[in-house]
C-alpha cells in the first residue's frame, strides 16, 4: 500500500481527501454531459425505452466514475512502474485474439471469459499511451532526437498495428498509428522523421491496398463513390448521409428521426449513433456536440501544459489524442469523409469495452491532473520495472 | 544557463507542439463542422426528399372499372367484387401450418403452397402475398370469423370483371386482360400490379373512359417494408359507364341461331339510326374465361382452333358480296344513267368478254332490272359494270358504305375494299384491266366486305341516308347531326328497293321461302339480296374438297318494306347457297326483331355514362 500510495515529489503527501479535491470537476461535468447526450440517444433508438441500452449505458458509466476514481488514487509512479508489464500483457492478448478469439462481423476481435467477452485492442490503446509515455520519461531529453532513440516506441507502435491489421480492424489500426506518431510528435522528436514518414506511407500504400480484405476495399471504393453500390456497401454511408442529411438546421426533433426509428440505418445505437443524434437534433445538436469534445480536448491540452514530468504530460496528451481520434473518425465516418471503419462515438455509443477504457483513459488524464507536480527521477526506475 | 537545460528545452517543445497538436484538432473539427453544414444545410432538401421517398410507400389503389350496359340496362360486363385472401409472412408463426390450416376452409392447391414459399423467399416478409382468390361469401365469411385463429392471415376485397352473358356479347363488348408490353401507357394505373385494360372490342375501343383513374394510399413503412402506419390517401376514381345500343336478348337469340352453322356471322342495324341491336360471330368463346383465373390451356385451345372463335367476323372478316353487291352496281347505274327500270338485257347464261366467257347460273333471256334484281342475274349486272367502268361503280358503293372507315368505338374492325383503277395502281402498282371490271360487277374479284359494312348498304338503301354504325347510345342531351341524305336520287333508292322487295316477296324471286309472315303483323313484309359469293377467286388453284369448297352464303335485308326500321346482314362461311344457308337465319332473326321491336321501347341512360366523342380517330380500325 505505501509503494502505490506513496508521493515521492516534494510536496507531503497527499490526503485521498485533498486527492478529491484537486480532481477536476468540470472536466467530469464535460464528460457527463457527454454521456448524458449518449443515454438520451439510446433512449430514442430504443424508441422511446431505457432497454435495452440507456439504463445500461448510465450502470457503466457509473463504473467507469468508479474506475476513474481507482485511477486516479494510484500514484502516478506507479503507473509507470506497471506500463511496461501492462503493454506486454495486452499485447499477449491481442496476440492471442486470432487463435482463439470469437468472430463476430467478419473481424475476429473479442476474447471471451465466461459470458463476457471483451477486445484486447481497446485495453491496448491506453497500454500503448502509457508505454510511451514512459518511454519518453526514462530516455535522456538529449536523446531524443537521435535515430536509434526511436526505434523502441516505432516497435512499440508497429507491433498492435500490425496484430490489429491482422484481425481486420483497420479502424484501431489507424487509431494506434495516429496515436502512436502523435505521442512521438509531442515527445520532441525531429519534424524530419515526420515528413520521412508521410513520405514512407505514400510510398508504402499501394503494397498496404494488397493486403486489404475485399470488403475493406470496397469500403474505400464506396467511399469515393457512395452510388456505386446504394444497396451493397455503399448502403450504410448513403443511408446515413440521408439521415443526417434530412436532419436540417434543427433536426426532426427528439425520437422522431425517420431514418433511425424506421431502420433504415445500420449500427444506429453503435458506430451510427452520431448519425441518428444528428437527424434527430439537426445541425444545432450535431455542432454543439462536436463543440462539448472539442471543449474536453482543449481541457485535455490545457491539462497536459501544466504537467511538470515528462510522463504525466504525454499521458494526458496522449488520452486527449485518443479521444480525439476516436470522435473525428467515427464522425468523418458517418459523413461520409473516411471509409467505414467501425469506430464508436467515445462515451455515447453503446459498448461495454469502449466506455470503459475511455472511462479509464480519462481517469489517467486527471491522475496526470492530480500529479501535475510530481517530481519522477528517472534513477528509480529500471528498464521494465 | 536554464536555457541549456535540454529537460526544460524539452518541455518547452511539448507546449508548443501540444498547441499545435491543439489547434490541428479545432481545425479538424472545424471540418467536421463544414461538413456537416454541407450536408445538413447547404443539401438538406435534397436529402429530405431521399428520407421520405426511403419511409414513404405510394400504393395505388385501383379504380372500379365502368360497367358496359345494353340498351335496356342490363349489365354485359361489370365489376364484381373478388374476395380474396392474402397471407403476411412475417406475422404467421409458421407459414407452411398455416396454410394447412386454411386450407380447411379455403383449398390451396399444390400449385399455390409452391408459389407462395417461393415468394416469401424472394421478398420482404412484410409485403403481402395473395393465397388465393375468387372466395364465396361463406368462405370468407368463416375466415374473418376464424381469423384470430390464423395471424398474419386477411382477407380483402379486389375486383373481377364480369361478363353476364358471356359468348353472345363476347365479340362486341370484349374483353380485359394484363396489358402487353406494347400497350403499356403513361397512365399511372399501369402500375398497378395486375391491373386490366380492355384488349379488344368496346372494352379496348372504350378503354380509356372504362378505365377511371388510380387512387393512392401512402403509408409510412419501415426498412423491411413493414406498413407502420397510414400518412393519407386520394380515392380512386371509377371509370365511366357504357351504354351500348346492342340488344343482349335479341344477341342471344341470334347467336343461338346461327350456331347451327360451323362459321359464320350477323349484324342488326337500326336503319333509322346506325344503331347496332345485333352483331355475332360464331363460333364464340367466354370472356369470362380469360379475363379472370386465365386458363392456359383454355386460351391456347381459343388461339389456335381453325375456326378462330376469337375472330369477330362480322367486323373484322372480309368476304366477297357477291350477289348481294348488285344492288350497288345497280344504283351505279342508274345514277349513271347507263341503265334504266325499262331497259331489257338479254341475258344468254353468260357473256363474253374478250377471249373470257363469265357464267350466269341461269339463262335469264331479256330482263329488267327489276327482275334482275329479283332473280339475281349475272349477265345483266355485268353488262352493266361493263358501262360504268370500275371508277364511277367505286364511287357509287363507297358512297353506300363500303371500303370506308367507320368512325366508331369498336376496337378491332377491318376495312373491306371498293376497288378502283387508283386503289389497285397504289396497292398492286398494275394498271386495271377492264375485265377486272365484269366480276367486280357482281361483288367478286377485288371486291371485300364485312358483314358490317353489308349491313351497313342495306341500312343506307332502307333509309335512303347515310347511316354510320354505331355502338354506344349517345348521351342524353348530346344527341348527334342529323344523318345526311344519300347523293344518290331517292327514285333510284325505290327502284332497287322494289327490286329486293321483290327477290323475297315475288314469284321467281330468290329468297321466296324466307319471306316473313309473323302471326299478327300481316303484310309487315322484308326485302333482300341473296348472295353466293365464290371463297376463292378465279385462276388459283385451290384444292379443297367438301365444306371448304363450299361458297360463302350471304343476304342482306331491311323490313318492314314501307317503312325500314330494321336491316341485316348475315354472313355464313362455305355456308353454300345464300338463299339456302343466309336468308332463313336472317328470316328468323329479323322476325324477332320486328316482334320485339327494340326501337319501340324506351332506352336505358346511365347515370355516370361516358361521352361517346364524336371522332374517335379510327379508334379500331385496322387498314
Amino acid at each position: 500500500m505505501s509503494m502505490l500510495f506513496a508521493n515521492g515529489s516534494d510536496r507531503p503527501q497527499l490526503k485521498l481527501s485533498k486527492k478529491l479535491l484537486l480532481l477536476n470537476w468540470p472536466f467530469l461535468f464535460l464528460i457527463t454531459a457527454i454521456t448524458a447526450v449518449g443515454v438520451a440517444a439510446l433512449y430514442s433508438v430504443a424508441g422511446g425505452s431505457l432497454e435495452p441500452w440507456a439504463s445500461r449505458h448510465v450502470v457503466r458509466f457509473c463504473l467507469g466514475l468508479a474506475l476513474i476514481y481507482v485511477v486516479v488514487l494510484v500514484d502516478i509512479r506507479w503507473w509507470m512502474r506497471a506500463a511496461y508489464p501492462f503493454y506486454l500483457g495486452v499485447l499477449v492478448l491481442l496476440a492471442l485474439v486470432p487463435l482463439i478469439g470469437v468472430e463476430n462481423g467478419g473481424a475476429q476481435r473479442w476474447l471471451g471469459f465466461g459470458e463476457y467477452s471483451f477486445q484486447p485492442s481497446e485495453i491496448m490503446k491506453i497500454a500503448l499511451v502509457l508505454a510511451l509515455a514512459r518511454y519518453y520519461q526514462w530516455l535522456p531529453p538529449e536523446k531524443v532526437w537521435r535515430p536509434d532513440a526511436m526505434l523502441p516506441p516505432l516497435v512499440m507502435v508497429g507491433l498492435p498495428t500490425v496484430l490489429a491489421l491482422a484481425q481486420p480492424d483497420l479502424g484501431t489500426a489507424a487509431l494506434f498509428g495516429i496515436v502512436g506518431c502523435g505521442i512521438m510528435f509531442l515527445a520532441g522528436v525531429s519534424w524530419v522523421y515526420f515528413i520521412g514518414a508521410v513520405v514512407g506511407i505514400i510510398a508504402v500504400l499501394p503494397h498496404l491496398w494488397e493486403r486489404l480484405h475485399d470488403y475493406q476495399k470496397d469500403r474505400v471504393l464506396t467511399l469515393i463513390d457512395p452510388q456505386r453500390d446504394p444497396l451493397g456497401s455503399g448502403y450504410h454511408i448513403l443511408q446515413s448521409k440521408i439521415a443526417i442529411g434530412s436532419g436540417g438546421l434543427t433536426g426532426k426533433g427528439f425520437m422522431q428521426g425517420t431514418q433511425a426509428q424506421l431502420n433504415f440505418l445500420p449500427e444506429k445505437h453503435t458506430d451510427f449513433i452520431f448519425t441518428m443524434f444528428a437527424e434527430e437534433m439537426g445541425f444545432i445538436g450535431a455542432v454543439a456536440l462536436l463543440a462539448l469534445y472539442l471543449l474536453t480536448l482543449m481541457f485535455i491540452i490545457y491539462m497536459a501544459l501544466r504537467c511538470r514530468s515528462t510522463f504525466a504530460r504525454l499521458v494526458a496528451a496522449g488520452m486527449g489524442l485518443c479521444l480525439f481520434t476516436y470522435v473525428f473518425i467515427n464522425v468523418a465516418m458517418v459523413t461520409g469523409l473516411v471509409p467505414v471503419v467501425g469506430v464508436p462515438l467515445p462515451l455515447v455509443s453503446y459498448g461495454g469495452t469502449s466506455m470503459l477504457t475511455m472511462m479509464v483513459g480519462l481517469g489517467f488524464v486527471l491522475n496526470a491532473q492530480v500529479n501535475r507536480q510530481a517530481r519522477i527521477r528517472r534513477e528509480e526506475f529500471g528498464l521494465l520495472w | 544557463m536554464k536555457e541549456r537545460d535540454p529537460s526544460l528545452k524539452l518541455r518547452r517543445r511539448f507546449s508548443r507542439r501540444a498547441l499545435l497538436v491543439g489547434a490541428g484538432q479545432a481545425g479538424l473539427f472545424g471540418l467536421l463542422a463544414w461538413r456537416l453544414r454541407q450536408l445538413q444545410i447547404m443539401e438538406s432538401s435534397e436529402y429530405r426528399l431521399l428520407s421520405d421517398e426511403n419511409r414513404v410507400n405510394r400504393q395505388l389503389t385501383a379504380p372500379l372499372r365502368g360497367a358496359i350496359y345494353d340498351r335496356f340496362g342490363v349489365a354485359v360486363a361489370e365489376d364484381k367484387e373478388n374476395l380474396r385472401v392474402i397471407v403476411i409472412p412475417a406475422y404467421c408463426k409458421n407459414l407452411a401450418a398455416t396454410l394447412t390450416a386454411i386450407s380447411g376452409i379455403v383449398p390451396v392447391s399444390a400449385a399455390d403452397r409452391d408459389r407462395i414459399m417461393r415468394a416469401v423467399r424472394r421478398q420482404s416478409r412484410y409485403l403481402p402475398i395473395l393465397v388465393t382468390e375468387g372466395l364465396s361469401w361463406r368462405q370468407f365469411a368463416l375466415l374473418n370469423v376464424l381469423a384470430p385463429q390464423f395471424p398474419g392471415v386477411r382477407t380483402d376485397r379486389a375486383s373481377y370483371r364480369h361478363y353476364s352473358h358471356g359468348s353472345s356479347t363476347a365479340h362486341v363488348v370484349g374483353y380485359v386482360g394484363m396489358a402487353g408490353k406494347g400497350e403499356v401507357d403513361e397512365d399511372p394505373v399501369m402500375r398497378i400490379p395486375g391491373f386490366r385494360i380492355g384488349k379488344t372490342g368496346i372494352e379496348k375501343g372504350f378503354d380509356r373512359e372504362l378505365r377511371g383513374r388510380a387512387g393512392s394510399i401512402s403509408y409510412e413503412v419501415d426498412a423491411h417494408g413493414r406498413i407502420m402506419r397510414e400518412l393519407g390517401s386520394n380515392a380512386s376514381e371509377p371509370g365511366k359507364d357504357v351504354v351500348l345500343a346492342l340488344d343482349h336478348e335479341l344477341q342471344a337469340l341470334a347467336l343461338d341461331r346461327l350456331a347451327s352453322q360451323r362459321r359464320g356471322s350477323l349484324v342488326a342495324l337500326d336503319c333509322t339510326t346506325g344503331d347496332v341491336l345485333v352483331m355475332v360471330s360464331t363460333p364464340s368463346f367466354d370472356p369470362n374465361e380469360i379475363a379472370f383465373k386465365g386458363d392456359a390451356g383454355k386460351w391456347k385451345a381459343l388461339v389456335t382452333s381453325p375456326d378462330e372463335p376469337l375472330n369477330n367476323r362480322a367486323a373484322a372478316g372480309l368476304y366477297p358480296p357477291g350477289s348481294t353487291f348488285k344492288v350497288v352496281n345497280a344504283l351505279a347505274g342508274l345514277t349513271a344513267g347507263v341503265i334504266t327500270p325499262d331497259e331489257r338485257i338479254t341475258c344468254r347464261g353468260g357473256y363474253f368478254f374478250g377471249n373470257h366467257f363469265f357464267h350466269c347460273w341461269r339463262t335469264h333471256g331479256p330482263i329488267s332490272l327489276h327482275d334482275a334484281i329479283k332473280s339475281s342475274c349475272d349477265v345483266y349486272f355485268y353488262e352493266t359494270a361493263h358501262r360504268l367502268g370500275i371508277d364511277r361503280l367505286a364511287v357509287t358503293g363507297r358512297a353506300l358504305g363500303l371500303g370506308h372507315a367507320y368512325e366508331n368505338e369498336l376496337a378491332g374492325q377491318k376495312r373491306g375494299v371498293m376497288p378502283d383503277t387508283a386503289w389497285k395502281r397504289a396497292t398492286l402498282g398494275a394498271p386495271w384491266y377492264a375485265g377486272e371490271t365484269i366480276s367486280c360487277g357482281i361483288g367478286q374479284g377485288y371486291v371485300l366486305a364485312t358483314p358490317l359494312e353489308l349491313a351497313v348498304v342495306s341500312a343506307r338503301i332502307a333509309s335512303g341516308k347515310a347511316i354510320e354504325p354505331r355502338f354506344v347510345r349517345p348521351q342524353g342531351s348530346s344527341a348527334r347531326p342529323p344523318l345526311a341524305p344519300l347523293p344518290i336520287d331517292p327514285v333510284h333508292l325505290q327502284l332497287v328497293r322494289d327490286g329486293m322487295s321483290a327477290v323475297v316477296n315475288e314469284k321467281g324471286g330468290t329468297a321466296t321461302r324466307s319471306v316473313l309472315s309473323i302471326p299478327g303483323m300481316p303484310g309487315v313484309l322484308m326485302a333482300g339480296k341473296t348472295g353466293t359469293a365464290q371463297a376463292f377467286g378465279h385462276g388459283v388453284a385451290h384444292h379443297f374438297t367438301g365444306w371448304e369448297a363450299q361458297p360463302h352464303a350471304l343476304f342482306i335485308a331491311f323490313a318492314p318494306v314501307d317503312a325500314p326500321r330494321y336491316a341485316v346482314a348475315c354472313v355464313v362461311e362455305h355456308g353454300g347457297y345464300g338463299a339456302h344457308a343466309a336468308a332463313p337465319i336472317v328470316h328468323d332473326v329479323m322476325t324477332e326483331l320486328l316482334l320485339r321491336d327494340p326501337l319501340a321501347k324506351p332506352a336505358f341512360a346511365a347515370s355516370n355514362q361516358a361521352e361517346a366523342p364524336s371522332a374517335f380517330a379510327d379508334a379500331g380500325v385496322q387498314r
